[in-house]
């Protein structure tokens, strides 16, 4: 499954460069982090095996949901780790395409079935016009909002929501659970995270700015998409809302 | 709720663990008939036993063929319908998207890890995907693209959330119809809402085949700036510059391309073809190294690849011999198409002189001379003669070799073969001043035009009498046959007579070497049927 074409040098970077720095740090940590996303696939199929011919009493623990939760989680990080390497050598690849916004929506949670039945969280979603079809890339959408949800779920007492409906002619997606909501200076400062200035809560910064420049990425008659976080969700906790043109 | 538990299963990975763990998650689903396979060459073998309902195919199977290659083998050795659904699984699918061919896409990408709710959801989706689209699919199982074209309309009108799908399968009918103007039309339509891909690139090869190429040009230059990741762009680009004949600007786009997907079999092979007429030998050898190694064990496998390999090895030392390292490659290619092609006269005949080119230079003229003797004696029997391309670049190696009769009489064929085309006989005439070969054609073909004008004023006794002179004159001229048997057709149509429907089946029995990549090839089979369906 290793594949050293997986991820390529920078385009167009001389090679005198390179071979002055040694290699380019950039690449080795992608290259790194495609094959430890392979392993830690591989590992998560030995674990599900594993722990699907243990008796119920010894399988549906604590430790299982946490292991799942939190493989889950750096699966997502890697996911976007490689994302933002590829935007930042401009190889991630953008292939849009028509789609039922149902389905998709579907996909998220299903993606996160077994996490979100084990933490007794409700997973709803809501598409606001029947049929309604959009014109994105699915799978970069999907990281997004999957790391969202990933996200949420830490937060979220027992349940999460997913919405997507029309506005001023772009399409909106928004996840929202009834946690405690994003700390107040994370609304406040959403901008700077967005932009890629404050990166000191970590993941969640970072997440934010990915977020942004896939929303980005999407774009029709000069408007860019973009995201928004807020605190006055349908379920009460903290929203995250994804607009695409 | 679907019922699985009738439908056929094969799961492709080259860790037991994940098909195992898939084929878990298939039972689960109540379904019965799993099939599993390690390797994408064994997939191939078991799709020629079993037609599967549904593949689940990991896309980077370590050595040996990755998910596209399988996808793309399947599709041309046809043993996957329309109707199957091949879902790609990846750890990462970006990179399995720029590997695809947007002709073979795969009908999802899944990405890895997934759950056993991810997967039902998908195919749930899938299998009502292809059933609502069933009377399409249908349809292009038959090749009949009329019916494909108006269950297209159908489907779309009862279906509104498959329109997508049905506007691409729409947009291949006509495509497949030749009806250029209402494709244009639908594809400009298309892309004036959104910058949809697929569309993208079939409206830049659309103005390509229409020979637009400054509209073909700007398309592709706008559309890269959108998807720089998108490798049909870049293809695009550099058929337009080779249209052109600007084979370096060509060679720039083919690299560009390949660099965003470097394991293509037809990229590499144009992109050795470009280098070797630029003679820029370096990257001509390295591209049909690639392609000649990609080619191991695949149908799409090209013996051009193994003689230009050879050839470009050879003209990279220029008049000097080439080294030690180069002739034993030189030796091993040409070897190892001798023995996949072993029955190919042609292919051994021209291996013969390539390897003859690199031996004479060595000072080995004497194992040189025995191997053109050799190819002599093949290409007097040829079961079927060189394409024009082919037996231009024959005279040419036949001429360096110092024989240079040998190589006026392989003109002397292609003349009367391929002479009523006037880019074959100037290329003739670079090659020879012999006026018993340049002008050999002269009253033939001045009878054929004659014909030809007499023909379209319908005059069609007038003309197939001229036809049957140019004929007589040049009996192995493919125009000149086929003209006469469809000249004969014309009046079999009208009142039928055994002789000439006996004269008619010999025209075309005398040019059924007609090379398969001729332009006219499509035109001979149209022939041919007519006539056996009198």
């Amino acid at each position: 499954m290793s594949d050293d074409q997986a991820v390529n040098p920078p385009q167009g970077q001389p090679a005198e460069q390179e071979s002055a720095q040694g290699l380019d740090f950039s690449t080795v940590i992608a290259s790194t982090v495609h094959d430890m996303k392979n392993s830690l696939g591989l590992l998560m199929q030995a674990y599900e095996r594993w722990s699907s011919e243990l008796p119920p009493e010894l399988s549906d623990t604590a430790e299982r949901g946490m292991i799942e939760y939190e493989s889950m989680r750096l699966n997502g990080m890697l996911v976007q780790m490689l994302g933002l390497y590829k935007l930042g050598v401009n190889q991630l690849p953008m292939r849009p395409n028509w789609l039922e916004v149902e389905d998709f929506l579907q996909e998220q949670l299903a993606r996160h079935d077994e996490i979100l039945r084990s933490r007794h969280i409700e997973g709803s979603y809501e598409v606001e016009e029947d049929g309604l079809m959009a014109f994105l890339d699915t799978e970069l959408v999907g990281s997004v909002v999957g790391n969202v949800i990933n996200n949420s779920i830490r937060y979220a007492q027992s349940a999460i929501h997913l919405k997507a409906w029309i506005e001023d002619g772009q399409l909106v997606i928004a996840i929202s659970d009834d946690g405690r909501g994003y700390p107040p200076s994370m609304i406040e400062n959403q901008s700077d995270y967005v932009l890629g200035i404050n990166m000191s809560t970590g993941s969640t910064g970072l997440g934010l700015y990915f977020g942004q420049r896939i929303a980005e990425l999407h774009q029709r008659n000069g408007v860019q998409g973009h995201i928004d976080l807020r605190n006055d969700g349908p379920l009460g906790g903290g929203e995250f809302r994804i607009y695409l043109p | 709720m679907i019922d699985y538990s009738k439908k056929r299963f094969l799961v492709v990975d080259d860790f037991s663990e994940f098909r195992n763990s898939v084929t878990g998650m298939l039972r689960l689903m109540a379904v019965k008939h799993v099939d599993a396979a390690a390797r994408g060459e064994d997939a191939i073998a078991m799709c020629r036993n079993t037609p599967y309902d549904v593949i689940l195919h990991d896309y980077n199977l370590g050595a040996g063929k990755n998910g596209q290659q399988v996808l793309e083998e399947l599709h041309h050795a046809g043993l996957i319908t329309p109707h199957c659904i091949f879902v790609m699984c990846t750890a990462e699918s970006s990179q399995a998207m720029v590997m695809s061919a947007l002709e073979c896409e795969p009908d999802a990408y899944l990405t890895k890890p997934f759950n056993r709710a991810s997967l039902q959801q998908r195919l749930d989706k899938l299998v009502e995907r292809k059933l609502a689209l069933k009377p399409i699919l249908d349809a292009q199982a038959k090749r009949d693209h009329k019916a494909a074209l108006a269950a297209c309309d159908q489907v779309m009108e009862t279906h509104k959330r498959f329109a997508p799908q049905c506007l691409r399968h729409k947009a291949s009918a006509l495509h497949a119809l030749g009806k250029h103007t209402e494709l244009e039309t639908l594809l400009a339509s298309l892309i004036s809402d959104r910058p949809l891909p697929w569309a993208l690139v079939m409206l830049g090869n659309h103005w390509l085949e229409r020979n637009e190429l400054d509209k073909a040009e700007e398309l592709f230059t706008s559309a890269i700036s959108q998807f720089p990741m998108l490798p049909a762009l870049f293809d695009g680009l550099a058929a337009v510059h080779t249209a052109r004949g600007a084979t370096d600007k060509a060679q720039e786009y083919v690299e560009q391309g390949l660099r965003i997907s470097p394991h293509s079999l037809q990229r590499q092979h144009d992109l050795g073809t470009l280098a070797k007429a630029n003679g820029d030998y370096d990257k001509a050898i390295r591209a049909f190294r690639q392609a000649v190694d990609l080619g191991r064990n695949s149908q799409f496998h090209n013996p051009d690849d193994h003689l230009n390999l050879a050839s470009s090895l050879n003209e990279q030392a220029g008049e000097s011999a080439p080294g030690p390292k180069a002739l034993l490659e030189i030796r091993q290619t040409l070897g190892d198409l001798g023995k996949t092609w072993k029955d190919d006269a042609q292919l051994v005949a021209r291996a013969n002189l390539v390897h003859a080119s690199a031996l004479t230079k060595t000072g080995d003229q004497k194992t040189a001379d025995k191997l053109v003797t050799e190819a002599s004696s093949l290409m007097a029997d040829l079961p079927t003669f060189f394409s024009a391309d082919v037996a231009l670049e024959v005279a040419t190696q036949l001429k360096q070799l110092g024989h240079a009769d040998k190589a006026e009489s392989v003109l002397a064929t292609c003349a009367e073969m391929y002479g009523d085309d006037r880019r074959v006989m100037e290329a003739i005439t670079a090659q020879t001043s012999n006026p018993q070969i340049l002008n050999a054609g002269v009253q033939a073909q001045a009878l054929n035009r004659e014909g030809i004008r007499a023909y379209q004023q319908q005059q069609f006794t007038q003309a197939l009498d001229l036809f049957r002179q140019a004929r007589d004159l040049q009996p192995r001229n493919i125009s000149f046959a086929l003209n006469t048997a469809q000249s004969l057709l014309r009046l079999l149509l009208a009142a039928p007579s055994a002789e000439l429907k006996d004269e008619c089946l010999q025209c075309l029995a005398q040019v059924n070497t007609i090379p398969a990549s001729d332009p006219r090839h499509a035109r001979y089979d149209k022939l041919c049927k007519t006539v056996a369906s009198l």
